[in-house]
């Protein structure tokens, strides 16, 4: 553990002891911590910095592991005050033994690397899919472990927001739970709730209220309340399969398009809140540092995004940005994006998930031939 | 026990010039929809009703295919044996494979077989199959679309089962003819087609995908249909994959089909191919014995009517009910897709029309369109209560005068008139009468309606006035509830309240068919449709003057909608104008147009298709004559003989009405006879003798009354003249103006 605890008032900052290696004076011992794994939760990662800084003046300290590009490394590093690339396979601690017994733990194992930021005080952790709406510097106020509970099964916390210490000790105490038990929900919320597992019960002080961690899917399972609270919420979490960052959004109306059996669009204000900040803060950062090509110049093929959860993913993307039909991509492995040649098991999974180019690739025109081969 | 082979459709002309070398004996009809034995939506009703002629027509070689339910299955399907071995072969292979396919009898007319296929146990093959379909279409399916998953798993299960029939036929090899109904059976042909298998494929479309989503959208539809980027409009709606397969269903197939007209060109437009044959959806007729049965039940029910409306109008009844006419709307709740929009506004005008022409005539305008409730109002029950209690009172009083009466009477006297009635009965009738005062207008809506204030209907309603009060000559009720022999309000049902209304009116923009018309025309009520409904289509050209035969077709598709409305609002005017025999007279031909929509009659057209699909599948088999699209018109109904029903004042105002003859003259029988001849061959004793029927041909066949000849309402008969055979597609492709 590391030495001071912070226990001062609201925005009162606590300075902890200049440590070797970090080179700013006025190094703060607080700080909002995420991650990202790939390229599109970087762009989650890129939203929640910038609506983090809108709102508070503290450190923000992003993880990446290596899957995430070099030029979203340095857009990252535009927004954040601090960009770790985190390697559970190349660390020479434990994590890594941790990971060749539980393979599936990847990115578990990444996320606990969050208590190894001993530099500060105290940290509160959001995972890349959360967006800011008001200031929760009180965050800080709280003591480790502290969490708004899951919506799914309340006396468990949901890991997507919570407040800890940075500490090496607690840090290998998770790696062994996690070598020995495992989590029992496969990713980091089963862990943590497994370590602590006294949350539920002992000191009220670590719930924090669920305006701080409000999941998207609340929104629609208990309506009325969130007509009633909603107003007050100051993170959202994008919970679910389908990220913000996977709709198509619409520009010229500043509205997400969707599929209308789609839940989450009921009250799609967060979505377009986040698609506003993104294409108003990131977008021109994305394009100045190659990330995003324009693509009017002619290659618009690639579009749709294929979205994984897994450790590593290729992906592209389609948005509609500006008035004119200017179509942008991101590639994620090489800086400059390759040539679009999609694969067809790419253009597949886009269709599966709804995001077809049925305007290039994927017209029916190209159906048409293809199936009056068989009509011959 | 095999299916008997009717020949009962022999008694209609106009096949022989193609089925003379139509093998049935060597074929095998499967029909494939998703709606087989399992009630979604209209699709049933179509294959529901067809099903009799159709296994009259193929008998033993028949067979349905849809989706297994076992609550479907519970009630309306016999599970057997399959009688055909091939059938049980393959039944056999599949089940073995893990498939769970069923066989059995559908307990409806006819009780053709059925193959239900159960999609849920081979759901696991989903992720295969889908990558077969990326890999041979190019097409996916989003994973959150359920129903098109679904539709993946109920294509690759008909294809597998249609491959591996073909197969397990070994020698037989029977021309396999497989018909497919609306894209969620699509895949299955597409597949049929890649994987080249032997079978004769048939498309038919009830309405496009993208037409209905565009018409809900409140486009402007019909006037923007050629210029519509399909894809952009399919992608944007989040229907593309859907879009794809049913494109893709209409490409692959060797025939395509829609229900109407007016489909054929949306269909045109949206999915690119222009349909072959336009198969129109028609009905069971059930012939009544006595031959104006249907009158009679009309003033049945319209006795029932009248009662509701005396209650529901108590205190308010100051108009005349034997001058009052009974017009309805029915159908889902879509505002303006189906009409009630245009027909409010037209009632209004009637209203105002009525008022300056100080008419005695009241409309009552029902609207029966389902929305959601709390159920009955105060106000209506109370109506009916009112009117049950001064029934309850005069039957008192009349039960104590027939006492008196009868007492007098014994007694050998006169009654006394002035002692008939005593004080206290008057106080009770006083009384009873006293309950009947109101100061509200009746209700407009018979139920408490949850979305009150914002309500369409209602809304329209409150803008034009029409308030039910005692100067409105048009009076309205909304009754936002399915009707209901049990219903405390109005205990009929919906065939029942047909029957007793005068006149059904269904301005349509977006109606690909519109069974709400013809099931009007079938009990013999007047309807009003429009040239956007297939229905509308299919009279117009079938019928020299629609106007006469109580079938009035509103032009919504190229005027204005004021101008449409001003039309609807004559109509309407005109009907109101008609004398009481005038309306009978027109119930008679309205009625007579029944054997049109029969599917006996109808059904030919289905023939027709399946005809085509074999010729175009086997050419070496089958053969078809392509027929010209400008030659002579289907069946035609000529202008009635005697005078039009609506009085010549108002001819004017009604362009579709003949100006001829002036003379009063009507003879039912006379008239019936013709129009019967119109689609009936003279000879139809002879042919049901002969057990060979296909090869009895081109004789007698009707000479198809096109325009030129529509007045003479002779059908001269035209023994060896085949270009005058009439045909189903003639009347189809005829370009309409």
């Amino acid at each position: 553990m590391t030495g001071s605890i912070c226990t001062a008032g609201a925005g009162e900052e606590v300075t902890a002891a200049p440590e070797p290696g970090t080179d700013t004076a006025e190094m703060a011992g607080e700080a909002f911590v995420t991650l990202c794994t790939n390229d599109s939760y970087a762009k989650g990662a890129l939203v929640l910095g910038s609506s983090l800084r809108k709102h508070s003046s503290k450190r923000l300290v992003v993880l990446i592991t290596p899957q995430v590009s070099d030029s979203m490394r340095k857009v990252l590093d535009k927004v954040y005050d601090d960009v770790r690339v985190v390697d559970v396979l190349d660390s020479e601690d434990s994590a890594h033994l941790a990971l060749m017994e539980r393979p599936e733990l990847g990115v578990t194992l990444t996320k606990l690397h969050c208590w190894t930021l001993i530099e500060y005080t105290k940290c509160v952790f959001m995972d890349a899919d959360t967006m800011v709406l008001q200031n929760i510097d009180d965050l800080f106020e709280r003591e480790e472990l502290s969490a708004a509970p899951d919506p799914g099964w309340p006396d468990c916390f949901n890991s997507g927001v919570f407040v800890f210490q940075p500490s090496i000790k607690t840090y290998n105490q998770l790696l062994q739970l996690a070598t020995e038990k495992g989590s029992f929900d496969g990713g980091d919320q089963g862990l943590l709730n497994t370590f602590f597992n006294t949350w539920a019960t002992k000191d009220i002080h670590k719930h924090l209220p669920f305006i701080y961690n409000l999941s998207s899917i609340s929104i629609y399972s208990y309506l009325p309340a969130f007509k009633a609270f909603g107003a007050n919420a100051k993170v959202v979490h994008f919970l679910g399969k389908v990220k913000p960052w996977n709709y198509t959004y619409d520009s010229t109306t500043k509205t997400v398009k969707g599929d209308a059996h789609d839940q989450t669009l009921i009250h799609p204000e967060f979505l377009n809140l986040w698609w506003e900040i993104y294409t108003s803060r990131i977008l021109t950062l994305l394009t100045e540092h190659g990330v995003v090509k324009d693509t009017s110049t002619g290659l618009k093929a690639l579009s749709g995004l294929v979205c994984s959860l897994a450790f590593s993913c290729r992906f592209c993307r389609e948005e509609e940005v500006t008035e004119a039909v200017s179509h942008m991509c991101i590639a994620a492995a090489a800086p400059p994006p390759s040539p679009p040649s999609i694969s067809s098991e790419e253009r597949r999974e886009r269709w599966e998930q709804g995001q077809v180019d049925y305007m290039g690739a994927d017209s029916y025109d190209n159906i048409k031939k293809k199936l009056d081969a068989y009509l011959q | 026990m095999p299916l008997a082979r009717s020949l009962s459709v022999t008694s209609l002309n106009g096949l022989d010039d193609w089925d003379d070398d139509l093998d049935l004996e060597n074929s095998i009809l499967f029909e494939v929809a998703w709606e087989v034995a399992n009630k979604v939506g209209g699709i049933y009703t179509v294959i529901q009703t067809k099903a009799k002629i159709t296994t009259d027509e193929w008998g033993e070689n028949y067979f349905l295919i849809g989706p297994y339910f076992e609550h479907n299955v519970r009630t309306q399907v016999e599970l057997i044996e399959p009688p055909n071995p091939a059938i049980k072969r393959t039944l056999d292979s599949m089940n073995a494979k893990g498939c769970k396919v069923y066989f059995g009898r559908w307990l409806i007319e006819g009780s053709p077989y059925v193959i239900l296929i159960d999609i849920a146990a081979t759901a696991w093959s989903l992720d295969r199959w889908k990558t077969e379909l990326w890999d041979s279409c190019t097409i996916g399916i989003p994973w959150y679309d359920r129903e098109a998953n679904d539709a993946v798993l109920f294509g690759f299960l008909t294809a597998w089962f249609l491959g591996e029939f073909a197969a397990q036929c070994g020698d037989e090899k029977p021309f396999i003819l497989a018909h497919f109904h609306e894209w969620l059976a699509g895949i299955g042909l597409c597949l049929c087609r890649v994987r080249k298998l032997p079978v004769a494929t048939i498309f038919t479309t009830h309405a496009t995908l993208l037409g209905r989503y565009l018409c809900a959208g409140s486009v402007d539809f019909y006037n923007n249909l050629q210029s519509f980027n399909v894809d952009k409009e399919a992608g944007d709606r989040q229907i593309y994959h859907r879009y794809c397969m049913e494109r893709a269903a209409v490409q692959c197939s060797h025939v395509f089909t829609t229900v109407s007209q007016i489909t054929a060109i949306e269909a045109e437009h949206l999915l690119k191919r222009k349909p072959d044959v336009v198969t129109p959806n028609g009905l069971n007729v059930k012939k009544f014995s006595a031959m104006h049965e249907f009158q009679n039940l009309h003033a049945q029910s319209k006795n029932r009517i009248q009662e509701f409306i005396r209650g529901h109008f108590y205190g308010h009844l100051d108009f005349n009910l034997d001058k009052t006419l009974f017009f309805f709307i029915a159908g889902r709740y879509e505002f303006s897709n189906k009409g009630a929009d245009i027909f409010l506004e037209a009632l209004a005008r009637l209203n105002y029309l009525l008022r300056v022409n100080q008419s005695d005539i009241t409309i009552v305008a029902f609207f029966i369109m389902p929305a959601r409730t709390n159920n009955f109002n105060v106000e209506t029950l109370k109506g009916q209560a009112v009117r049950k209690q001064l029934w309850d009172t005069a039957n008192a009083v009349k039960e104590k005068f027939g006492k008196k009466l009868y007492e007098s009477l014994l007694v050998g006297n006169l009654p006394d008139m002035n002692k008939m009635l005593d004080k206290e009965d008057f106080t009770m009738m006083k009384r009873a009468i006293f309950a009947t005062q109101r100061q509200s207008f009746p209700p407009v809506c018979t139920h408490n309606m949850l979305d009150d204030s914002t309500d369409a209907i209602l809304n329209t309603i409150r803008r034009i006035g029409l308030f039910n009060s005692s100067a409105d000559r048009v009076k309205i009720i909304f009754h936002p509830e399915f009707l209901s022999s049990t219903s405390p309000l109005l205990p009929v049902d919906y065939e029942e309240f047909v029957r007793g209304c005068h006149l059904g009116v269904f301005p349509s923009y977006y109606e690909p068919w519109g069974y709400t018309p013809a099931e009007c025309t079938v009990m013999g009520i007047p309807s009003i449709s429009t040239n956007l409904s297939g229905f509308g289509c299919f009279m117009e050209e079938h019928i020299a003057d629609p106007c006469a035969y109580g079938i009035y077709i509103l032009d919504r598709r190229f005027r204005s909608v004021d101008d449409s409305c001003t039309q609807l609002t004559s109509f309407l005017y005109n009907f109101c104008q008609q004398t009481r025999r005038q309306r009978i007279i027109q119930r008679n031909r309205t009625e007579r147009l029944s054997d049109l929509l029969d599917w006996k009659y109808l059904g030919r057209y289905y023939m027709y298709a399946r005809h085509m699909a074999l010729a175009k599948a086997f050419p070496d088999n089958f053969t078809y004559e392509p027929h010209e699209p400008t030659a002579a018109a289907g069946f035609r109904y000529p202008r009635p003989a005697s005078v039009p029903p609506s009085p010549s004042l108002s001819r004017h105002s009604s362009p579709h009405h003949s100006e001829t003859e002036d003379d009063e003259r009507y003879d039912e029988e006379e008239e019936a006879e013709k129009d019967r001849q119109n689609i009936k061959q003279p000879t139809v004793s002879n042919m049901t003798q002969v057990p060979e029927w296909r090869k009895r041909s081109k004789k007698g066949s009707v000479d198809a009354g096109n325009s030129s000849n529509a007045s003479n309402a002779s059908t001269p008969t035209n023994p060896s003249s085949p270009s005058d055979l009439s045909s189903p597609t003639n009347s189809l492709i005829e370009e309409r103006n």
